[in-house]
């Protein structure tokens, strides 16, 4: 079906249409970048089934352009459209025409990630979607050394990837091997391979000690672009397990499993433990989510079915706290020139808008029940449980118990206490701010209420 | 007396005959045509043969024959390699466009077609003789362009390669008499008798004949020369060096490595050409870390990408070299296209080398901007375009003929290159108040190569090669 198609190019012809507009226009490439990803939101669910595939090489392996949502990364693919709908909406930074193209090809390039049925297709797009943002580093990031340590750290793991990818297509005969329940790899060659691989979702996650390269990228990327960036670009690397190693060299995860375990535990505590004590509003989230993805390792790592679903919930989970969390983070700082958690306070009073918004994603984050990542947590701690590792849960169990340490004291920071006399207090979300992040915050509850359709797997 | 050649013989080197007299036409077209008109004139009548060469050479595809005593050899490997020397000589001509002194370009397109025609022929050599005879037109004929302008530079480059480049074809030609004297046969076909391989003589001569290649090709130790080189020739000429005389020598390459060793002699006469591949990528690409003018980083840049297509034939499997055809034309593509927006920035007299000339370039003129960035991610080997296609083929050529050691350096070679390309693109992007302000002139050949290497760098990457559409190339 063309239309699986459509849903990858669609979000790139339309970034590079955007170009053909005025060079200082805002409202219709703001508008228009928001209806595109609307669209595909929409597409993705008129296309939940199909595939489309052409023929691309025969030798020295057989590879296809090959398009079609997975059960997993159909709802990596739907936050994802969410994610960059909602970020768009509100973008409010230099540049904009050009700053909106680019959210939109970073949508389109991750698009065909999670619809790539092809390994070779699959590592097309994730070298390519480090396009985007190295370019959304050089115009608009903080420090020009943090875009070459994201391009540098992220194309090494790429590289690594694009040589697993050309061994397993030349031991197995073909990379059209995404989505397929009879597609295993055994033999001298495998944990090789999967060392590859493996290598590169541990970068892209990331995962101590990979990770150096996200907490400069994190703070220095405009809030609109690292809100899509921290809710789904790093779940590539978890996708990644789940759909190529998991599926495609089963026995290689498992045989591992010990090794990643430990590193996502360490990346768990770590994170958390990090997160408490920046002063940088978003580098606390940027290491609030090295944490979080801790998580969601163990439970890959885990093999367990139950903590599989529940990963896939904590994904889509974290996707939606972290985008919002970026976006209020990026709201404040439009309006109060400065993230610090050592400057601000006291906003509270001021803006209840704000504040709501920023509460219910900090709620999420910390795992309060009725919302989702509650859930996700929960159901991979039984998982893990169930495949008879104890100290991954205890491990968790401190790292969820930090998290709710530095979220409270991120929202107390921000916007509890004295307010402080230097910071001009201006005015709380606009109507549009607000209908900006109210659909990831909805999501978080529904999720957090309602998770079956997210556990069919 | 009477020549005992056949008319198939003479229709076989029409391609390269038709360039040859095309270089005639320019001259003689030069004394006509008035001062004004005369740099398009030039360029016209060089392009117009030059396409008429290629159309010449692609009737050629899917024939064979042995001309001149087998010491011409027409076929599919022929017409690909000569039709990527058309397409190199194409796209260095049109950088005339805008460079140069306007009364000596007649001159030096003519020099340049002739430089062409040795490099079709090296493409299609079959024994030493031929083989010389084209690498001696093609060398000649570039030791004047390197010079052919006024600059202390560009004399110093000439000079330099007239040098090196000298030493090397004594190399040649010395392994070349020990290669006639170890088997009595010009003929490249008749290398294969393995009683060869017990021969140290022959050894030698192959060894000897390598390294001469390997220097024409600048792979690592004999690579310095190509930056100096690169940076002092006029724009166009490097152009013109850095494809043309890559794809002239790598034919050869080849056509030796493939149809012209004993089989027991192959691994061992080989083994140091693939570490000296190996070594290049990665010094290749350090080089390029340093530089701060455009074409000593292509020259650099050029030493790795040649790594690479060796990668791709050190299987010695027919698809090895389908691979590494893919990339030679990728490569031809991506380079021709760097080299066009580098002369559509240039202004009058100075050319736009200099990596300073790029700062900002994306406010100034985006769409230059844009499409230098897809030369540099395809030079790097980054998707959407035919580099990454080509590099994926070449690893999963070497892994399955068992160089894993060659695809690791190959990936550690293009990590390290990332930061050279990726410092450009991030020159041309930045928004730094030092930039200049004047807007670049629009030179209309020049955009237009640009545009068309672009389309089809990335075009080539979804161009689906099926087994009818993977050129059965190599007989």
């Amino acid at each position: 079906m063309l239309l699986v198609l459509l849903i990858v190019v669609a979000p790139i012809a339309a970034g590079a249409l955007i170009f053909a507009l005025p060079r200082n226009d805002r409202t219709i490439s703001r508008g228009a970048g928001t209806a595109v990803a609307i669209a595909t939101f929409a597409m993705l669910i008129a296309a939940r089934d199909a595939q489309w595939s052409v023929r691309w090489l025969s030798r020295p392996f057989e590879a296809a352009f090959h398009f079609g949502t997975t059960p997993v990364s159909f709802w990596i693919a739907l936050l994802l459209a969410l994610c960059t709908a909602c970020a768009v909406a509100t973008t409010r930074v230099a540049r904009t025409r050009d700053f909106v193209a680019l959210m939109l090809m970073l949508e389109g390039t991750m698009l065909g990630l999670f619809l790539a049925r092809d390994l070779l297709v699959f590592a097309l797009f994730w070298d390519l979607m480090l396009v985007p943002v190295f370019f959304g580093l050089v115009g608009w990031g903080e420090h020009p050394a943090t875009a070459w340590r994201y391009f540098i750290y992220n194309f090494a793991g790429g590289l690594t990837l694009l040589l697993a990818t050309a061994a397993f297509g030349v031991i197995y005969g073909s990379t059209d091997v995404i989505g397929r329940a009879d597609a295993h790899l055994v033999g001298a060659w495998a944990p090789w391979i999967y060392a590859g691989f493996a290598f590169a979702f541990l970068v892209k996650a990331p995962i101590w000690p990979l990770h150096t390269w996200m907490p400069p990228t994190y703070g220095g990327l405009p809030s609109p672009m690292v809100s899509v960036v921290s809710a789904v670009q790093s779940k590539a690397g978890l996708y990644g397990f789940i759909a190529i190693g998991l599926a495609l060299l089963p026995d290689y995860v498992r045989e591992y499993a010990d090794p990643l375990m430990v590193l996502g535990a360490i990346s768990l505590i770590y994170g958390a433990v990090v997160a408490l004590v920046q002063n940088d509003a978003k580098r606390v989230v940027a290491y609030s989510s090295l944490s979080h993805l801790g998580l969601i390792i163990i439970a890959v790592a885990s093999g367990n079915r139950i903590a599989l679903a529940g990963a896939v919930v904590y994904i889509v989970a974290h996707g939606l706290f972290s985008a919002a969390l970026f976006m209020v983070l990026g709201y404040l700082e439009e309006r109060e020139g400065t993230r610090s958690l050592l400057r601000l306070g006291g906003l509270g009073w001021k803006n209840p808008r704000l504040a709501g918004a920023l509460c219910i994603a900090a709620l999420a984050a910390l795992g309060l029940p009725g919302l989702a990542g509650f859930v996700g947590e929960l159901i991979i701690l039984v998982g893990v449980y169930q495949a008879g590792y104890v100290w991954p849960v205890i491990v968790a169990l401190v790292g969820i118990v930090i998290a709710s340490a530095y979220m409270i004291r991120l929202y107390q920071d921000l916007m509890n206490g004295p307010e402080v006399a230097d910071v001009p207090v201006r005015g709380d979300l606009t109507w549009l701010e607000g209908l900006a992040v109210a659909p990831l915050l909805a999501a978080l509850v529904i999720v957090g209420i309602y998770p079956v359709p997210l556990l069919r797997l | 007396m009477t020549l005992p050649f056949t008319g198939a013989d003479w229709s076989a080197i029409l391609p390269v005959s038709a360039i040859a007299v095309t270089a005639l036409a320019v001259l003689i077209a030069d004394l006509f045509s008035g001062r004004n008109d005369q740099r398009y004139v030039s360029i016209a009548i060089a392009l117009l043969g030059t396409i008429v060469g290629g159309i010449l050479a692609a009737r050629q595809f899917g024939q064979h024959h042995d001309a001149f005593f087998g010491g011409y050899v027409v076929g599919g490997f022929t017409t690909v390699f000569q039709e990527i020397i058309v397409i190199a000589t194409l796209g260095s001509l049109v950088l005339y466009g805008a460079l140069g002194p306007a009364q000596r370009i007649a001159g030096m397109t003519a020099i340049m077609l002739w430089s062409a025609c040795g490099a079709m022929l090296m493409a299609a050599a079959a024994n030493l003789m031929m083989i010389f005879l084209g690498l001696e037109l093609l060398s000649l004929g570039l030791y004047a362009l390197c010079g052919a302008v006024d600059r202390r530079a560009s004399r110093e480059s000439a000079l330099k390669y007239l040098i090196l480049s000298s030493t090397a074809t004594g190399f040649l030609i010395f392994g070349s008499a020990l290669l006639f004297g170890a088997t009595g046969s010009i003929r490249l076909a008749d290398f294969v008798n393995p009683v060869l391989a017990m021969n140290p003589l022959f050894w030698l001569g192959a060894g000897m004949f390598l390294i001469g290649l390997v220097f024409k090709l600048s792979l690592v130790p004999f690579h310095t020369w190509t930056p100096d080189v690169f940076q002092g020739a006029p724009l166009p000429v490097t152009a013109f060096m850095s494809v043309a005389t890559k794809a002239g020598a790598l034919a050869v390459f080849a056509r030796f490595i493939y149809a012209a060793l004993p089989a027991d002699a192959v691994q061992g006469l080989l083994l140091p050409v693939w570490i000296v591949a190996g070594i290049s990528m990665i010094a290749g690409n350090v080089g390029m870390l340093a530089q701060h003018d455009l074409k000593r980083l292509l020259g650099y840049s050029g030493v790795a990408q040649i790594g690479y297509i060796l990668v791709a034939l050190a299987g010695g499997t027919p698809l090895g070299l389908r691979y590494a055809l893919y990339y030679l034309a990728a490569y031809a593509f991506m380079n021709l296209g760097a080299f066009a927006v580098a002369a559509a920035i240039s202004g009058d007299g100075e050319e736009g080398a200099d990596l300073e000339n790029y700062r900002g370039l994306a406010r100034r003129r985006p769409w230059l901007a844009a499409a230098m960035t897809v030369f540099l991610l395809a030079l790097a080997g980054l998707p959407p375009t035919a580099g990454f296609l080509g590099k994926i083929l070449i690893l999963a050529s070497s892994v399955s003929a068992g160089y894993l050691w060659l695809a690791a350096l190959l990936i550690i070679g293009t990590a390290i290159s990332l930061y050279a390309y990726a410092k450009v693109i991030r020159l041309m992007y930045e928004t730094s108040e030092g930039a200049r302000q004047a807007l670049e002139p629009f030179v209309p050949l020049a955009w237009a190569s640009a545009a068309i290497c672009a389309v089809l760098v990335v075009a080539m990457t979804f161009y689906p090669l099926t087994p009818s559409n993977v050129l059965p190339l190599v007989r």
